[in-house]
């Protein structure tokens, strides 16, 4: 009884050691302003890749441990697994989450409007692309905020990127 | 778009200062400077690139009629930096390339032609635009608008025939300082299709050209002759980009950079 209670505590913490490692592991390395040499990152985004369903996996095998463990007299052990519980369960949000978008919000929606309307300055530097008559112009000093648009000009699909 | 199915992405990440993206459809992870997928189901695709300028607003208004200029988001507006080029300039590089000839954060424009690449630093090709000059034995004429912001590269060549241009006006001692900026509407080049439009009666006569020592015709700043004998002629472009030193030589270890 008591083994079978000490693999259940080691399963218990190597779930949720294996769950916050999915989410920070990659989210450590794909930070701004540290290098980040290939090797590192081909491993961070191969993790990040079976983040959104590993974590929600190990958070699965957490909970039903957690369960078999509670006791409801025991106010040290309640405390010891709601903590690693929050700590995978915030792993597995955080995976389906980007955060990056937090920061630099996506436009959902382009919205155009003719060159006559616009406000820009005149000195203001653009991104222009043109497919046939359809000509357009994506102001620098937006695209370096939003960083990605996806757009449709003259039926071909493209990414503006910057 | 790969292989036919269209794709759309997200920011996801960065390396080294260059932006990752994932695309919605795949979850496959794409590098920005470079358009191929790195990671995932579709890694070693690579998306066409686009042609693209980048111009000041005013210089595009002078070249296109009916533009469509993509709406600030209200919500987002504020987060806008009007001073963006200053501000990241000040931000910190995580890679440099000590012993080469630039600085981190020196802005160069950079092309390649096959499999050679090389970089002009900004300062001087703006310095002493047009300049001209040869990559995998293609001559280039690399040109800085009148606004003295906006760029071009284009194959100097007409109908085949090698060219060198230099700036209406200017004579071996005098300096391209303080040209007007002109007002020129005329046909211009694109995306590889033909169409050209017809130019427009009320523009007024250029003021900033460019003229070739083999025809001697008057070239706007789209690469395309004005009058003279090649009047109606474009130059072909070349695509380049406008990069940070430490991203133009991280993805382009064997870039040269030009002395001119």
């Amino acid at each position: 009884m008591r083994t079978r209670r000490s693999l259940s505590w080691t399963i218990f913490y190597a779930a949720a050691l294996a769950g916050c490692l999915l989410f920070f592991f990659p989210a450590f390395i794909i930070r701004p302003f540290r290098y980040q040499s290939p090797n590192a990152l081909t491993m961070a985004m191969a993790v990040r890749h079976v983040a959104p369903w590993g974590t929600i996996a190990a958070l699965a095998v957490c909970l039903v441990l957690a369960f078999a463990l509670w006791e409801s007299d025991n106010r040290r052990r309640k405390i010891v697994l709601t903590v690693v519980l929050v700590l995978a369960a915030f792993s597995a949000v955080m995976s389906r989450m980007n955060y990056f978008e937090w920061m630099f919000h996506p436009i959902d929606r382009a919205q155009f409007e003719s060159e006559a309307a616009s406000k820009l300055e005149s000195g203001e530097m653009i991104i222009a692309i043109r497919f046939g008559n359809d000509a357009r112009a994506y102001p620098i000093r937006e695209m370096a905020y939003h960083h990605v648009l996806n757009d449709v000009v003259a039926g071909v699909p493209v990414a503006v990127t910057y | 778009m790969v292989n036919g199915r269209v794709l759309h992405f997200y920011l996801a990440g960065i390396n080294n200062q260059n932006f990752l993206m994932r695309d919605r459809e795949t979850g496959t992870w794409w590098q920005q400077i470079t358009g191929r997928a790195i990671y995932g189901p579709l890694k070693g695709a690579a998306l066409d690139l686009v042609p693209s300028d980048e111009l000041t607003f005013g210089e595009w208004k002078s070249e296109v009629t009916d533009g469509k200029v993509l709406a600030p988001v209200a919500k987002y507006a504020k987060k806008y930096e009007s001073n963006w080029e200053h501000e990241v300039a000040k931000l910190p590089v995580v890679i440099s390339f000590p012993g080469t000839e630039l600085k981190s954060r020196d802005i160069v424009v950079g092309l390649e032609m096959g499999d050679v690449s090389r970089a002009y630093p900004w300062d001087s090709l703006a310095k002493q635009s047009p300049v001209l000059d040869r990559v995998n034995g293609t001559p280039l004429l690399l040109v800085v608008g009148p606004d003295g912001k906006s760029f071009r590269v284009f194959v100097s060549r007409i109908d085949g025939k090698d060219a060198e241009f230099f700036l209406k006006g200017e004579t071996e001692s005098s300096s391209s300082a303080g040209v007007p900026p002109a007002v020129v509407r005329a046909s211009r080049p694109h995306m590889g299709s033909d169409e050209s439009k017809p130019q427009s009666p009320a523009a007024p006569a250029p003021a900033w050209a460019l003229l070739d020592n083999a025809t001697a015709s008057e070239w706007n700043f789209q690469g395309c002759a004005i009058s003279g004998a090649a009047r109606g002629k474009c130059l072909d472009r070349v695509p380049a980009l406008k990069d940070y030193w430490f991203d133009w030589r991280n993805y382009h270890p064997g870039t040269t950079v030009s002395k001119h």
